[in-house]
């Protein structure tokens, strides 16, 4: 039994009474679990298992399966800031979504507080704060994984790059490219040197806010196809391109 | 496959049964006279032949409309959005509502890939407008999807001229704080109001 602060990813219901619940926590990474009895209202989980709500979670973990036993949830944090917009909850799911691709071993518990961050961060934003803030946590969570891209260097030969100088960034090589090895790689996006400066400035913790919303919408597309070479199963990240899509649903305002 | 295992395969899909439920109701239905048997059957055959989506409302009916959909003491003008069918019971259990329902067919829910055009919303869009509805109540669960789903319902909604509202939420009316779980309260306080 280990007792940690938790944040529920995903959930969905189990038999009669249970949910199935992925929850990112600091003590075990991501797991699942089974919350028995969560169905009932008024049982020991009561509302508190709600999508993106944090708490104290109880976990038996056994040792030779994937799904664990949930003893207790309490919760600490509500975010229903993150469906006060329709821009918000599909950054939200896409972010979770992210969270789910993650094992238990990656990253400790450096996932489930670069979440945290980010939830907190979303379920407050402005309308055009919540690409800049979404996509910051979503480099954030690449560096906990341990493949944050490489930017100041290329990502095949190591030479330095001029900051001032436009260059290409290759998902599969882990970043940006110098002139000379961008002739090896076909279908390296174009980095202006304004965009790369902005990955900097997230990755140092700063926040920017990109010049328009077509440049924020390169950001968004530009860390999708990064994680969804670099995540372990390689499969397409379905509410992030949900999210890209229609923003949260809202292609009809 | 041989028909017992068929039917205990099939027993084991349902919710709350495992493979020995399944099995001990399987030899119950083989013990009993094959009349009982043939009964259940033929109510299974009934409900998956008949029982169908209203035109309306897409409550569950073996009519084209429903029956709420053609009571005339119903007032059309008033619509509660529910995610499922089963939602229906639970408000009508109360007696307090006189309007009429739609059934969404669930609710925003991107991690399990579902959109509005999964969901009945275009139906209840063009329903709100040509019945002229007054106000449509959005019942939807009180989880973050819900209230999600029930914000795009507002804004498909905004042109119809009909007042969108949503069900309160928080502490039960008479609980007591101390026995309130950890989540009621986080709930509460996250949705308080300025007084
Ligand atoms: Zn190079
Ligand atoms: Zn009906």
């Amino acid at each position: 039994m280990i007792r940690t602060d938790a944040i529920v990813l995903h959930a969905f219901d189990y038999r009669e009474t249970s949910r199935i619940v992925r929850l990112a926590t600091r003590e075990a990474g991501v797991v699942s679990v089974i919350a028995r009895g969560a169905k009932r209202t008024g049982g020991k989980f009561g509302q508190g298992m709600d999508l993106f709500t944090s708490g104290a979670a109880q976990i038996v973990l056994h040792p030779t399966r994937d799904l664990h036993t949930l003893g207790s949830f309490d919760a600490t944090r509500a975010r229903p800031g993150l469906a006060a917009s329709l821009a918000r909850f599909g950054a939200a799911a896409a972010l979770s979504e992210l969270g789910m691709r993650c094992a238990p071993e990656d990253g400790g518990g450096a996932i489930h507080d670069v979440l945290v961050a980010g939830f907190d961060a979303v379920s407050v934003a402005e309308a055009h704060e919540v690409i800049p803030r979404t996509v910051t946590a979503a480099w954030h969570l690449a560096e906990a994984l341990g493949f944050a891209p490489t930017l100041e260097h290329c990502a095949a030969c190591h030479e330095a790059l001029d900051t001032e100088e436009s260059v290409r960034f290759a998902p599969r090589a882990g970043g940006a490219l110098c002139a000379r090895c961008a002739a090896l790689a076909p279908g390296a996006r174009a980095l202006p040197a304004d965009a790369r400066a902005m990955l900097l400035a997230w990755a140092a913790g700063e926040e920017g806010i990109p010049a328009d919303a077509k440049v924020a919408r390169a950001h968004q597309r530009l860390v999708r196809e990064f994680l969804e070479e670099h995540l372990a199963d390689g499969k397409p990240l379905r509410a992030w391109r949900d999210w890209e899509m229609n923003g949260g649903h809202a292609e009809s305002r | 496959m041989s028909a017992i295992d068929e039917l205990i395969t099939e027993l084991s899909r349902l919710p709350t049964i495992g493979r020995k439920s399944a099995m001990r109701l399987t030899y119950h239905l083989l013990r009993q006279p094959a009349a009982q048997s043939r009964k259940l059957a033929e109510a299974l055959v009934a409900l998956v032949e008949r029982v169908r989506p209203c035109d309306t409302c897409f409550n569950l009916t073996e009519a084209a409309q429903c029956a709420i959909c053609v009571d005339a003491r119903r007032d059309r003008q008033v619509i509660c959005v529910v995610e499922e069918a089963s939602d229906i019971a639970s408000i009508e259990r109360t007696g307090e509502y006189r309007g009429v329902y739609h059934v969404l067919g669930g609710r925003l829910a991107p991690l399990d890939g579902i959109g509005p055009s999964h969901l009945t919303i275009v139906p209840l869009v063009s329903r709100v407008m040509q019945a002229g509805a007054r106000e449509v109540i959005v019942a939807t669960n009180p989880t973050l999807e819900g209230d999600a789903t029930a914000l795009y319902l507002s804004e498909q909604l905004r042109a119809s001229g009909a007042t969108v509202s949503r069900l309160a939420r928080g502490l039960p009316m008479g609980g007591d704080l101390e026995y309130a779980d950890g989540g009621t309260i986080v709930q509460a306080l996250a949705a308080r109001r300025a007084i």
